[in-house]
């Protein structure tokens, strides 16, 4: 089985990295290959980089509101992109409930909100990525 | 914590010296407080972080809390402001005024501070340092104020803020020679301002614990100490205005412990390494902003009362002013309502609670007394270490400090999904999110971007005098590819209407860097 490899990063102006940073870690420690792209990705990007490196998986983590926007972007990006089998994974504190049934009908793959655990997102990635 | 008997007996201090140690609140080296009582009616300032949308509608929530008794302002810019990139920009189009106010232009300035008392009320500013004093010395000349009068602060941060808060895309040298020259000005033409604040906060919060915050933020401020020293100034010049904003947690005793030792240490320093006269310069101003990571997602309400336990700890160890993060801090910068409690709590605290009955309540408690001595010779280790591992921007260069960070984050963060670290509603005392109703609707409610403003500010752009514009951005970026103050070329961009992204993009270049690093455009 080829390794699970994920594009992990935030959104936009979204500076709060200490989510993304543990994550990181947690995917890491399961043996995930996490390229992590850190602060200042607009969808594009995100998709290109998962290209790239030949993804299965973008997370985003999120501390401030413009997953709203981005995250359904993302979505239609990859859609039409050459790879429409990559998955989008997002977590954060601020990610309500009715937010997360949003992005979820919006074709996000897994939402992650306040409480996660460990296994919650390690299991998710690897289960958006197929493995 | 928990070791020996569980209480400290008189041997726990055995070596403290009244005079050398403590002294008299008011006396040096100040570990009882700054000033020498309480008496007086003179209390902390209450202020709470507010700023949002366009800066008319934060003018609106500025004049809302000081009519609800708010003696200072804190106000914060939204992400893009803060990380000097205008409202129009590509990146900022669903951040616009969503975590903070929107500030890009000299008018900005005028319709934020629009009807509020300049020279009385005192605004603490998260907003760029540089160009929030340039704005707010250029308003009060304008409203003809004497800027001399102007109050408040400004967070300025050149170290650490860039990796670990918001990113200038600015080069090490670049920021320490802009929050230099911020300094500068500020001693000169606005005196009762401070235009330096330490801002450990940042640096801790969900991040490294009490200890290296305060070690950090000692690495910073005493570079900048020793810069302007080297610029020619003396250390009486700007050493009394200088501020520390801390952290408060809920390890409330540790957190009253460390601001007692950080006192001792500023005054140590200023007297004896820096050669302070003044005794105004070796007590140290300790301001608070209380843990928003403790501040849980799970039952917001329970925010209240980490709220409340932390404040009241804060008016214990004599902080000069306090902003409490709210409630709903989790979730969102601070809704009217959370507002409204972080409010009503500093004014229970200082008015139905006997807290101000003395200036150090917790002074000679063997307790706090032998975690201040504890603190204190554990934040001079680090500090020891951090700068004997060799000069700031080496180790910047170099990744030393990022891995400190990226460390203490990783650390934090799994201390609480571990469970070691007990979080009540997280990883503990849960219960099931259909029961978790409390103050929620409130927590979870939304500001949108501002697109409007972003709109209006691209329209704006074309009206300009485009010639003044440019003539102006084309001597900051000169200026910043020499060596004097940025302080007159940045006075004369606000005049001439450029705006904060395009000063910005004027000075990377002038550092021989694109004036947008995130698109990788130049004009």
């Amino acid at each position: 089985m080829t390794r699970v490899r994920v594009v992990l990063g935030t959104f936009g102006f979204d500076q709060h990295e200490v989510g993304a940073r543990l994550v990181a870690s947690y995917l890491r420690d399961a043996g995930v290959e996490v390229v992590y792209v850190g602060r200042f990705n607009l969808p594009d990007r995100l998709l290109a980089t998962a290209l790239d490196e030949d993804a299965q998986v973008i997370a985003v983590s999120c501390h401030s509101w413009e997953y709203l926007a981005y995250a359904p972007e993302l979505v239609d990006l990859i859609a039409a992109s050459e790879a429409p089998e990559l998955r989008l994974v997002i977590g954060g504190s601020v990610i309500t409930p009715d937010d997360a049934a949003r992005l979820r009908e919006q074709g996000v793959a897994a939402v992650l909100g306040s409480g996660a655990t460990r296994d919650e997102v390690v299991g998710a990635v690897l289960a958006a990525a197929g493995a | 914590m928990t070791e020996g008997p569980g209480f400290d007996a008189p041997d726990a201090i055995a070596g403290l010296d009244y005079a050398r140690d403590l002294g008299d609140p008011g006396t040096y080296p100040f570990t009882r407080g700054q000033a020498p009582s309480r008496r007086g009616g003179r209390s902390w300032v209450h202020r709470e972080l507010s700023g949002e949308g366009s800066p008319a509608r934060s003018n609106e929530q500025l004049r809302h809390l000081l009519e609800h008794g708010a003696v200072g302002l804190d106000v914060i810019g939204d992400a893009p402001t803060v990380g000097l990139f205008d409202p129009d920009h590509p990146y900022a189009r669903h951040s616009v005024g969503t975590q903070g106010v929107s500030i890009c232009r000299l008018d900005d300035f005028a319709q934020l501070y629009d009807g509020i008392d300049l020279a009385n009320v005192s605004i603490s500013h998260s907003l760029p340092a540089a160009f929030t004093v340039a704005g707010l010395y250029l308003t009060a000349r304008r409203r003809s104020i004497d800027p001399a009068l102007l109050r408040g602060s400004v967070i300025n941060a050149p170290f650490f803020m860039e990796d670990y808060g918001y990113a200038t895309l600015l080069p090490f040298e670049m920021r320490l020679r802009m929050a230099l020259d911020t300094i500068e000005f500020a001693t000169r033409e606005m005196p009762r301002f401070h235009p330096f604040v330490e801002d450990t906060y940042f640096i801790s919060d969900g991040g490294p614990g009490p200890v290296d915050e305060m070690a950090l933020g000692f690495v910073e401020l005493r570079e900048v100490v020793r810069s302007l020293i080297a610029r020619g100034l003396h250390v009486d010049e700007f050493a009394p205005r200088f501020v520390i904003l801390v952290n408060c947690r809920m390890e409330v005793f540790t957190e009253i412990a460390k601001i007692r030792a950080t006192r001792r240490m500023y005054a140590q320093m200023m007297r004896e390494e820096f050669g302070a006269r003044d005794p105004r310069s070796w007590s140290a101003t300790i301001t608070v902003h209380t843990s928003g990571a403790s501040m849980t997602a799970q039952q917001p309400v329970n925010n209240v009362a980490r709220g409340a336990v932390q404040a009241f700890a804060m008016a214990a160890a004599g902080v000069k002013a306090m902003e409490i993060s709210a409630f709903d801090e989790a979730l969102r910068t601070p809704s009217p309502e959370a507002h409204m409690v972080g409010l009503r709590t500093q004014q229970i605290i200082e008015l139905e609670t006997d807290v101000q009955g003395s200036a150090d309540p917790l002074g000679g408690s063997y307790y706090v007394e032998r975690l201040t001595n504890q603190m204190e010779e554990q934040i001079y280790a680090r500090i020891r270490e951090f700068e004997s591992a060799g000069p700031p921007a080496q180790l910047f260069e170099s990744g030393y400090y990022r891995s400190i960070f990226t460390d203490a984050m990783e650390r934090h963060g799994r201390e609480i999904a571990d469970g070691e670290r007990p979080h009540v509603g997280v990883n503990c005392f849960s219960i099931p999110h259909e029961d978790d109703v409390l103050l929620r609707e409130a927590s979870e409610s939304k500001i949108a971007p501002d697109h409007a403003h972003a709109e209006a500010i691209a329209r704006w752009r074309g009206t300009r005098d485009q010639r003044g514009v440019a003539a102006a951005l084309d001597r900051l970026s000169h200026e910043a590819a020499e060596d004097g103050s940025l302080m007159p070329a940045i006075l004369d961009g606000l005049e001439a209407d450029a705006t904060i992204g395009e000063m910005a993009g004027a000075i990377r270049r002038g550092a021989g860097l694109p004036e947008d690093p995130l698109t990788g455009t130049s004009r």
